[in-house]
């Protein structure tokens, strides 16, 4: 019985984890070199995205967990408020007054309201898997309704109302979370530590492992021993916590909390860790994909402005981009689907010499399918 | 293997499995011996998954006892894990594999080869993996790796693979569920070749399977289940294969006349 | 003091240096030739309330010969700081920013862009405090004057409604928001003035996210007060939804006077219609010119900032027809 042709061999540019999302990435600031030399060609720009990608990168990294447990987040934007608002309010309120014209600051309390916003969302997470593994709730609905409540009760705890606390910059937190060391940021090296840390988990801890077969088949893993509803609460709260990191990270390099922030982060997270290549059926999941594709859509919006293209093309551009990434991924994954695509182009334009009329010539004109 | 001086390999005794309002199993009793080959027999919803999964740890019962090479075993504490450690293994039709997930995690999940630090030990995964595909059935074998995916496999190399694994762990009593369901003729000889040699090497075995000619072959006792109660327990010999399939037919009229 | 002199003012001095800066013969260099400035439009591309403020910018840019990038950012404050640090990261000559992030916000960010001599200069939402402290450094405003907006709002509704002292009004607004609520502060101030009795009701978060909510408190509002003869607001969502209020009240156009702010297309339909009285134009396209010009000028020949209200007048029911076109061409 012949086995259909199946590759079981991979060859060595498949087997480096997130090569085509590096390709893309690095196409694309050739591009952005090119057509805005005066950003592109200068150090400052990256200095910039290595500060803005930051956040976005934090969430991107533990949304590829969930995604990975075949699960979704959607309620991150609103664990980035309440995170937010609870240091700064802690800073604003409990803090500064404390050390008004002292000349020694209380200067390690801050990590106290560092904490105390990781915990909120720690809790908020872990309602999150309760709700999701426990009750039974579809992850996309529980987190979408999460989302509008925790939303809602930033709005309602702020009275609508934004917090500013430059004073920060005079504790050392700031420094130690979003300082420069020259001219970089210091949170890029710590989301770098981060995404060290994300690819140990997911590919050599037991938990990593675990998150894979949930993702893969739950029934499996359950048969196989693992603890599926313990898993998915870790899982959520664990989320929960990046994403009040990522929260604070972003309220102390404002060193502002506003309370719409994180909104506009759901969609282009979500959007990284897709063009990275963690599928969204789960069993599989790429943080160096994340890592890269972060940054692509990090920076593609501002390389279109300075390319001087103008707002109204933007959105166009970054579809693009997101689409040809993952037509990238899926011609990767699978080569036959490319030699499908080549014989469906060729029939388009009609021809190949000495071939004759298309339509007629399925089989034969095609290159012998890999072995 | 584990010290031979038991009479059974597996006995549950007065099971009852309630979901919600729905009786799945009503005092259901079952005893494997130690070196005995139990087919076990029933269509679609009598009861046969649910009495494997309280054997081997997914599920609770919720009435009943459970003993282990004769010792009792509390259910508090037994589970999946707890089964693999108590001798038990189980290889199911379609789900005893993870399909995206390399062959070396399939084979340790669960109970992964971990270093110092907690992190897992790849290297010594991969290598006892290797030994398991060198050793398991049904490899044709050209490039598959132990770096291979199981949806890059066949059928019968996937539940070769689930066969394997039950056999490098040491198992005194090896489930196996509707193993030949989406075989070909070449490996389901195969399959039942190697029950055939679980039976030769001393352990037991628990088949359920709906092919009555592969679980007669094979059987030293057949156990046949139907709406949750068990209806009839033969022994090999008792019955040829056609004289069991009139029996089976005649049962399942007889249930189906009783009114409702 | 009307700042409609200013605005004449402010345009006869750009009719005047680009005629100066025009030669007759062909070669002719633009004030602005080479530069480069970024300039922040607020919510998205061809949105009603940026469109008029991008064609704005654009036709200055293009007079003046300055290269625009055009930033948008969906009204989210974190995203305008975002922009800004990647607007300096390519030292142009100049940007334009808005207030939504607040003084605080930016201080740091505006100190290092006036290091690197990069010309900052703001619009549409003021910045009271950075304006002080770089007025000198061509630092502008071209925007609504929040208080003098409502004052005129509130006036006008008086003139064009007929309104008379001892009438009810109700005032829908964001008094406790701070710098923003000087425009709620000068509609009700400007009716009380004229002798109204002026209830007043806050805006809470909800409906601010989320206007289309304000529909059923308002309505509830008219009905419980029969004698409500006025209602004002300075948000331009929540004038949109006015003539649907008062059809869901079962009030005929002009039985009950509206002021609002903002030309949104269900307002103009309002406007047609009678059930909008009065209307504060801000002028968008003004808020994108005008900090062009502020950046050529100020980088060029270190002009100080101008601070230009573009909230000057109002439009009503017998002016919207000679604006349509222009609105449809989004220059109003």
């Amino acid at each position: 019985m012949s086995r259909p042709e199946i590759k079981t061999h991979r060859a060595l540019w498949q087997e480096i984890e997130g090569l085509p999302i590096i390709g893309v990435f690095l196409a694309l600031i050739g591009v952005f070199m090119v057509t805005a030399p005066e950003s592109f060609l200068g150090y400052r720009i990256y200095m910039t995205f290595l500060g803005t990608v930051t956040p976005p990168l934090i969430l991107g990294l533990g949304l590829t967990l969930v995604i990975t447990a075949g699960e979704i987040d959607l309620s991150f934007p609103s664990v980035m408020k309440m995170s937010g608002l609870t240091f700064a309010y802690l800073v604003k309120f409990e803090i500064f007054p404390l050390d008004a014209g002292l000349a020694d600051k209380h200067d390690l309390l801050p990590y106290l309201a560092l904490l105390a916003a990781l915990i909120v969302g720690a809790a908020i997470g872990f309602i999150n898997g309760v709700l999701i593994a426990r009750v039974g709730i579809p992850s996309i609905i529980a987190t979408l309704a999460t989302l509008f409540v925790w939303e809602g009760a930033t709005v309602i705890l702020s009275g609508g109302l934004s917090h500013n606390i430059r004073q920060i910059g005079d504790y050392s937190i700031y420094d130690v979370l979003t300082g420069r060391i020259g001219p970089v940021p210091v949170q890029a090296l710590w989301a770098l530590g981060l995404a060290v840390v994300t690819w140990f988990v997911l590919n050599r801890r037991r938990f990593g492992e675990h998150l894979l077969f949930i993702g893969d088949n739950p029934e499996v893993a359950r048969v196989l021993g693992v603890d599926v509803v313990r898993e998915k609460i870790k899982l959520f709260t664990l989320m929960g916590v990046l994403g009040a990191l990522a929260g604070v990270v972003l309220t102390l390099d404002n060193k502002n909390f506003f309370t719409t922030q994180g909104s506009g982060y759901l969609l282009i997270v979500m959007a990284a860790v897709f063009i990275g290549g963690t599928s969204i059926t789960g069993g599989k999941g790429s943080i160096v994909g994340t890592f890269f594709a972060s940054f692509i859509v990090g920076s593609i919006e501002a390389g279109i402005v300075a390319s001087g293209l103008g707002g109204f093309w933007t959105r166009l551009v970054v579809g693009l981009v997101f689409l040809t990434a993952v037509i990238v991924h899926i011609f990767m994954e699978n080569p036959r689907k490319f030699e499908v695509f080549r014989q469906l182009v060729g029939f388009r334009f009609g021809h190949r010499p000495g071939t004759g009329p298309p339509g007629g010539a399925v089989g034969g004109a095609g290159p012998p399918p890999p072995t | 293997m584990a010290g031979k001086g038991y009479d059974h390999a597996i006995r549950m005794e007065n099971i009852r499995m309630s979901f919600g309002a729905v009786l799945a199993l009503n005092d259901v009793s079952l005893a494997v011996g130690r070196n005995e080959i139990v087919g076990l027999l029933g269509d679609n919803g009598a009861g046969k998954s649910t009495l494997i999964k309280i054997m081997t740890g997914v599920l609770r019962p919720t009435a009943g006892d459970l003993y282990i090479r004769d010792e009792s075993i509390d259910w508090r504490s037994y589970s999946v894990l707890a089964s693999h450690d108590h001798g038990i293994e189980t290889v199911y039709q379609d789900k005893s594999l993870g399909e995206k997930q390399p062959l070396w995690r399939n084979f340790f999940v669960g109970r992964q080869i971990t270093n110092r630090f907690g992190f897992i030990d790849v290297a010594s995964e991969k290598e006892i993996a290797q030994e398991i595909l060198l050793k398991s059935i049904g490899f044709t074998g050209a490039g598959i790796t132990v770096d291979s995916l199981v949806s890059d496999l066949s059928g019968g190399e996937r539940q070769g693979i689930a066969i394997g694994r039950a056999m490098y762990f040491d198992a005194d009593l090896i489930v196996l569920d509707e193993p030949t369901a989406a075989l070909a003729i070449r490996e389901v000889r195969k399959v039942l070749n190697f029950i055939g040699g679980i039976k030769e090497s001393g352990r037991a075995c628990v088949y359920i399977d709906h092919n009555i000619a592969h679980v007669h072959e094979v059987a030293d006792r057949l156990v046949v289940i139907e709406r949750g109660e068990i209806v009839a327990d033969i022994a090999k010999g008792e019955m040829g294969l056609a004289d069991l399939t009139d029996f089976l037919i005649e049962l399942q009229g007889r249930r189906e006349n009783v009114p409702a | 003091m009307f700042d409609n002199r200013m605005i004449l003012k402010a345009l006869a001095l750009a009719g005047l240096v680009l005629g100066l800066g025009i030669p007759s013969g062909a070669g002719a260099q633009k004030l602005g030739e080479g530069m480069v400035m970024y300039f922040q439009m607020g919510g998205v591309p061809g949105g009603g309330a940026t469109l008029p403020r991008t064609n704005g910018a654009r036709a200055a840019a293009a007079a003046f010969g300055v290269t625009l990038k055009e930033q948008y950012s969906s009204w989210q404050p974190e995203k305008m700081l975002n922009q800004f640090r990647e607007a300096m990261a390519a030292d142009p000559a100049c940007i334009e920013i808005m207030g939504h992030p607040g003084n605080d916000a930016f201080i740091d960010l505006v100190d290092e862009a006036r290091g690197r001599d990069i010309v900052v200069t703001s619009g549409n939402a003021p910045l009271k405090k950075l304006f002080e402290a770089h007025q000198m450094g061509g630092f502008g405003y071209a925007g609504v004057e929040l208080y003098t907006g409502g004052w005129i709002t509130g006036k006008q509704m008086i003139a064009h409604g007929g309104l008379k002292a001892g009438d009810r009004a109700l005032v829908y607004g964001l008094l406790k928001e701070g710098e923003r609520g000087l425009s709620t502060k000068g509609i009700k101030e400007a009716l009380e003035d004229g002798g109204l009795k002026v209830d007043y009701l806050e805006i809470s978060p909800e409906v601010n996210l989320d206007p289309s909510l304000a529909a059923p408190i308002l309505t509830a509002a008219i009905v419980r007060n029969r004698d409500l003869k006025a209602i004002g607001t300075q948000h331009g969502t929540v004038t949109s939804f006015f003539a649907k209020i008062l059809r869901d009240a079962g009030k005929k156009p002009g039985e009950i006077i509206t002021g609002g702010i903002d030309l949104a297309p269900a307002t103009i339909d309002g406007l047609k219609d009678g059930y909008v009285t009065v209307v504060l134009d801000q002028q968008l396209y003004l808020q994108g010119f005008l900090p062009v010009m502020q950046c050529v000028l100020s980088k060029k020949y270190g002009f100080t900032g101008l601070n230009i209200n573009t909230g000057a007048g109002v439009v009503t029911t017998k002016t919207i027809d000679k604006l349509a076109p222009l609105i449809e061409a989004g220059i109003r």
